[in-house]
C-alpha cells in the first residue's frame, strides 16, 4: 500500500472533513475524518474561579450544557472534598434524565433516524425530519416536538434554564423541587415513557421489519470490534449520572473497572499530527494504529460503547428492551456501529422510567440540598454525556481557582472508533470509483450514529453542521468535493 | 408589531461571540416594549423557540462565508440562505426547524425574520473572551444595520 501524507496545513478548523484516497480500481485505500476540536482551555481556564466552572464549561457546547455542567459540578465536589446530600444527587440525576430525554429525542427523529424511515437511499432533499413526518404522519411530528419540549421542560425546571443550567454547585444544588413542580414533572414523565415505548415499537416496525435494514445494520462495513467504555452502577447496570467507568472486551467480558480518579492510569491521549483531536485509548492494551480487536486500545463510547460495557439496564422495561437487542443482533457485545441507533432508544426508554422513579421518590422534595464544602484541592468528575463518557479535571489553587483543567470529551473518547467507522464504511460502500450521493450517505450514515459533538460548529448561521467531503485518485487529484453547509 | 432582536454566538469563543456583543450594545439603546433584546448560544430548534410569537425576528451571527470579504457585514433575509438537508449530527438548521413548525400548523413563525451576519472565512476555535481587532471593527457597522432594521417596517 502507498502511504499518504496528509499535509498538517490541510487541518481544517471550524468543520468536519472526511478525506478519501481511492486506488488504481478506483476502490478505497483510506479515508480520514477530521473534526475541529476547540482549543486553549486549560489556557483559559487557569486562575478563573473553580465555582465558575459549572457556568463557564456549560457554554462549550450548545447541545451538552447539561453533562458539561454536571461533569464539572462533579469535579469541583472531589475538589473542594464535599459528598453531596442524597436529595441533591438525585435532583442532578432527575434533571440529567430530562437532558437525555430531548437529546435522544432529537437526534433519533431529526439526525440518524430519517436515514432509516426515509431510506439511506432517498434524495438528501427528502432525508431529514420533513421526510419523517411524511413518511410516517403529521401526528408523529407533535408527539415528536411534544416530547423533546418536555425534556427541555424538565430540565429547566430544575436547572434554571434549560441551556444554560446555574443549579450545580459544589457540595449540591442551589434549588429543591416543591410539591407543584414535582407534580407537573410527574405528568410529563408519564406522556415520556409512553413515548419512548412507541418509538421502540417504530423502530421494530420500520427497521426491524425490514430485512434490507437488518442486513445493512449486520453488513461488514459497519462492524468494529473495539473496546466498550460506559459508567456502571454497583449492579454493573449503565448509569448516566454517577458509579465506576466499566470497560469490556471483544468477548464482551469485564477487563477493567475503575473510578474516574484513576483515569490517568487507564486511558492515554495519542496526538496524531493529521488531526487536533486527540486519540485515547487503553493505556494497559497500548496502541495499535487505526486497528480494531483485541491488542489494539481503541475503546468506542456513547449508547452501544454503554450497553456492551454493562449487564443490563436498572429499570425494568429498559432491560427488557436491552435483553431483546442483544439476543437480536446475536449476543454480546454488538459491534455494529447503525446499532447505536436502536441501543439509544433503549437509553431514552431508561431515562424516561429512572425519572418516574427519582420524581416520585420521598426525599426529592427535600430542602436539604447542600453541603458545606472544605479545602480546595485537586478533583476528577465523571457523567455520562449523550454521546459518551465526559470527564472533568481540575487542579486548584489554595484560593480556590483553576490551576490546571483537563477535559475529555464524549467525541474525543470515541475520535479513533469513528475514524475507523468511516474508513471501513468508505471501503465497503465505494466500489470502482462510484462516488455517488446515495454512497457517500451511506459513508456518512458511519459516522451520524455516533452523534458526534462538533463544539465550535454548532450554532453558526445557517445552522447544520458543515461537512466537507473530498475524494483523491490515485494521483492525488481531487476527482470530487462535496460540501454541506459550508 | 412585536420585533426581537436576538445576539447569537459563545461568548468564550473569541469572534464566534460577535453577535452578542452587539446585541448586549443595541440593548443598551433601545427602550421599546415593543422590542426585545435577548442573546443566546443556541441554533435550530431551540432558536425557533425563541423567536415564535414575535412579528419580526433580527438575528446577529457570524456567518461562514467563503465568497465575502472577512469582517464584512451584511443584511440577509432567511430566505436567502439555502435550505440543507440534515447532515448535522447535533441539531437541525433554522429553516428545517421553521419548514417543520410550519407542516405541525405552527402560526406564530415571525412574517419576516433578517440576519445581521458579519461574514468570516473562518470561525475560531480557539477559547478567549475578546474579539478580535478585525472583527471588533465590525461591531459599529452591525448596530448601525440592526438599528436602521428596526426601523423598517415589514
Amino acid at each position: 500500500m502507498k502511504t499518504i501524507t496528509i499535509d498538517p496545513i490541510t487541518r481544517l478548523e471550524g468543520h468536519g472533513k472526511i478525506t478519501i484516497f481511492l486506488n488504481d480500481q478506483g476502490n478505497v485505500e483510506n479515508a480520514y475524518l477530521q473534526i475541529p476540536e476547540l482549543r486553549g482551555f486549560e489556557r483559559f481556564a487557569q486562575g478563573r474561579r473553580a465555582e465558575d466552572m459549572p457556568q463557564i464549561t456549560s457554554r462549550i457546547c450548545g447541545v451538552c450544557p447539561v453533562a458539561h455542567h454536571f461533569a464539572a459540578t462533579k469535579a469541583l465536589d472531589a475538589a473542594f472534598n464535599v459528598d453531596p446530600p442524597s436529595a441533591a444527587k438525585k435532583l442532578r440525576e432527575l434533571m440529567y434524565m430530562g437532558y437525555y430525554i430531548y437529546d435522544h429525542i432529537l437526534h433519533f427523529y431529526y439526525l440518524g433516524g430519517p436515514d432509516f424511515v426515509v431510506g439511506p437511499d432517498a434524495p438528501p432533499a427528502k432525508r431529514n425530519i420533513i421526510g419523517v413526518i411524511e413518511k410516517a404522519g403529521l401526528e408523529i411530528g407533535k408527539e415528536v416536538i411534544k416530547h423533546r419540549a418536555y425534556g427541555q421542560k424538565i430540565t429547566a425546571i430544575l436547572g434554571g434554564k434549560a441551556t444554560h443550567p446555574v443549579c450545580g454547585l459544589p457540595g449540591g444544588v442551589s434549588k429543591g423541587l416543591n410539591k407543584d413542580e414535582v407534580k407537573e414533572i410527574d405528568r410529563m414523565v408519564d406522556s415520556c415513557i409512553e413515548f419512548a415505548k412507541f418509538s421502540l415499537k417504530l423502530f421494530d416496525d420500520i427497521v426491524l421489519k425490514n430485512k434490507k435494514y437488518v442486513d445493512l445494520i449486520l453488513s461488514d462495513p459497519y462492524q468494529l470490534a473495539t473496546y466498550n467504555m460506559g459508567l456502571v452502577d454497583k449492579n454493573n447496570k449503565v448509569n448516566f449520572y454517577d458509579g465506576k467507568i466499566r470497560v469490556s472486551d471483544q468477548k464482551g467480558e469485564e477487563i477493567l473497572k475503575f473510578v474516574v480518579k484513576d483515569y490517568t492510569k487507564h486511558i492515554v491521549e495519542r496526538v496524531e499530527e493529521w488531526s487536533y483531536i486527540k486519540f485515547p485509548f487503553l493505556k494497559s492494551i497500548g496502541w495499535n494504529g487505526f486497528t480494531d480487536g483485541k491488542d489494539s486500545g481503541i475503546y468506542r463510547v456513547g449508547p452501544l460503547g454503554r450497553l456492551n460495557a454493562a449487564d443490563g439496564m436498572a429499570t425494568k422495561l429498559a432491560d427488557k428492551e436491552y435483553k431483546r437487542m442483544f439476543e437480536t443482533l446475536g449476543g454480546k457485545p454488538v459491534n455494529s456501529t447503525l446499532a447505536f441507533h436502536w441501543a439509544r432508544l433503549i437509553e431514552l426508554l431508561y431515562a424516561t422510567e429512572r425519572a418516574k422513579e427519582l420524581v416520585n421518590d420521598s426525599e426529592i422534595t427535600s430542602q436539604k440540598i447542600r453541603n458545606p464544602v472544605g479545602e480546595p484541592g485537586e478533583g476528577i468528575g465523571v457523567t455520562e454525556a449523550a454521546r459518551g463518557t465526559l470527564i472533568h479535571h481540575y487542579k486548584l489553587t489554595d484560593n480556590g481557582l483553576i490551576d490546571k483543567a483537563n477535559l475529555i470529551v464524549a467525541t474525543t473518547n470515541n475520535a479513533g472508533a469513528i475514524n475507523m467507522s468511516v474508513r471501513n464504511a468508505a471501503k465497503g460502500m465505494i466500489k470502482k470509483g462510484d462516488v455517488s450521493n446515495a454512497t457517500l450517505n451511506m459513508v456518512e450514515m458511519a459516522f451520524r450514529a455516533y452523534d458526534p459533538c462538533f463544539a465550535c460548529a454548532t450554532h453558526t448561521l445557517p445552522g447544520g453542521m458543515p461537512l466537507e467531503v473530498n475524494i483523491y485518485n490515485s494521483n492525488k487529484k481531487l476527482l470530487k468535493t462535496l460540501r454541506q453547509n459550508i | 408589531m412585536k420585533t426581537i432582536v436576538l445576539g447569537i454566538g459563545n461568548v468564550i469563543l473569541s469572534d464566534d461571540g460577535v453577535g452578542i456583543h452587539v446585541s448586549r450594545e443595541i440593548k443598551k439603546r433601545i427602550i421599546d416594549k415593543n422590542v426585545t433584546v435577548d442573546e443566546a448560544i443556541t441554533g435550530g430548534m431551540n432558536l425557533l423557540d425563541l423567536i415564535i410569537g414575535y412579528d419580526k425576528a433580527i438575528i446577529i451571527d457570524a456567518v461562514k462565508s467563503k465568497d465575502d470579504e472577512h469582517g464584512l457585514v451584511r443584511r440577509i433575509p432567511l430566505s436567502d440562505f439555502n435550505t440543507l438537508h440534515s447532515c448535522n449530527p447535533h441539531d437541525v438548521s433554522l429553516m428545517e426547524a421553521i419548514e417543520m413548525a410550519k407542516k405541525m400548523g405552527e402560526k406564530r413563525i415571525p412574517e419576516q425574520i433578517i440576519v445581521i451576519g458579519i461574514m468570516m472565512k473562518e470561525i475560531p476555535c480557539e477559547f478567549g473572551e475578546t474579539l478580535s481587532d478585525e472583527i471588533q471593527a465590525t461591531v459599529p457597522k452591525a448596530i448601525k444595520l440592526t438599528l436602521n432594521e428596526l426601523k423598517n417596517k415589514i
